[in-house]
């Protein structure tokens, strides 16, 4: 997706993006990312949690008018509510990829 | 230096596995090429607002992210892209991602692409415009990301900028 951002970016459209691995940064070179610690597949907050999704809405688009700088990381004091044991985020079965290294490092 | 009021821990729901799997392609130092940047030229009061989400997303109908060709290719994904309208719910979509729990997005499309609270933010003010079309990608690009890169995203842009598009905000799952 940073990729993505910065072919929108030259094309001359503002881009913020929302990012939980935000230390793809060194990698991609985002303009502007907003870190945020939630689960994968939810990153605006959880099922009809409106009042979290707009908030985290409101905070993202604030890195518009917070980044003064190429490749700015603004860190949004977001704190998901349940423990990362407890939040089910994966799908039912392994993604190809992830079964592949699994069954090679198995052997 | 300060402390940072708060440091995101990027792998705090990731686990062991993909940690060490994603972590050894991050380079400790930054390596890219210089980031494009283009100005933001009115407040977020005035500016018409994009959304794009990687979750896989298509409306109903149109057709939908190939996920036969990931599982016949593990190393590759779909790299094609869609538009969704303004108006999408869970009920008009369909999301495909062999990555995650799409169940979420299909309950509430707002945890992934949150149309219904941006037009709450423009309806108070706050936004100026949503813009008539989001969009969406399929974020498993494997190790070959010619296409998105070369097709997908600069379909994406021509698409925004012909609908006027002053603010694109770009959330991965």
């Amino acid at each position: 997706m940073g990729l993505v951002a910065r072919v929108i970016e030259a094309a001359g459209i503002p881009t913020v993006t929302l990012n939980m691995i935000w230390v793809y940064q060194n990698l991609v070179g985002m303009p502007r990312v907003a870190a945020i610690e939630h689960p994968f597949g939810r990153p605006y907050g959880d099922v009809e949690d409106a009042d979290t999704q707009r908030r985290v809405l409101r905070a993202a688009l604030r890195v518009f008018e917070q980044a003064a700088e190429p490749g700015h990381v603004e860190h949004l004091p977001f704190v998901w509510h349940e423990d990362p044991k407890a939040t089910k985020w994966h799908p039912a079965e392994p993604s190809p990829i992830i079964a592949m290294i699994q069954q090679r490092r198995s052997r | 230096m300060l402390p940072r009021m708060h440091e995101v821990d990027p792998w705090r729901f990731a686990g062991g596995f993909l940690k060490k799997v994603l972590s050894a392609r991050i380079p400790d130092e930054p390596a890219y090429d210089p980031i494009p940047w283009a100005p933001v030229r009115r407040p977020l009061a005035e500016a018409k607002v994009a959304l794009l989400s990687t979750a896989g997303l298509s409306m109903k109908g149109d057709t939908p992210f190939d996920m036969d060709f990931e599982r016949r290719h593990p190393t590759r994904g779909d790299a094609s892209w869609r538009r969704l309208t303004a108006n999408a719910r869970s009920e008009s979509i369909e999301a495909n991602h062999l990555h995650i729990d799409t169940g979420y997005i299909l309950r509430d499309l707002n945890v992934a692409l949150p149309l219904d609270r941006l037009r709450e933010l423009v309806a108070e003010g706050a936004v100026g415009a949503i813009a008539e079309s989001h969009y969406s990608i399929m974020g498993y690009q494997g190790s070959d990301t010619t296409e998105l890169v070369g097709v997908s995203a600069p379909a994406i842009a021509e698409a925004m900028k012909s609908e006027e598009v002053d603010l694109a905000l770009l959330a991965p799952v």
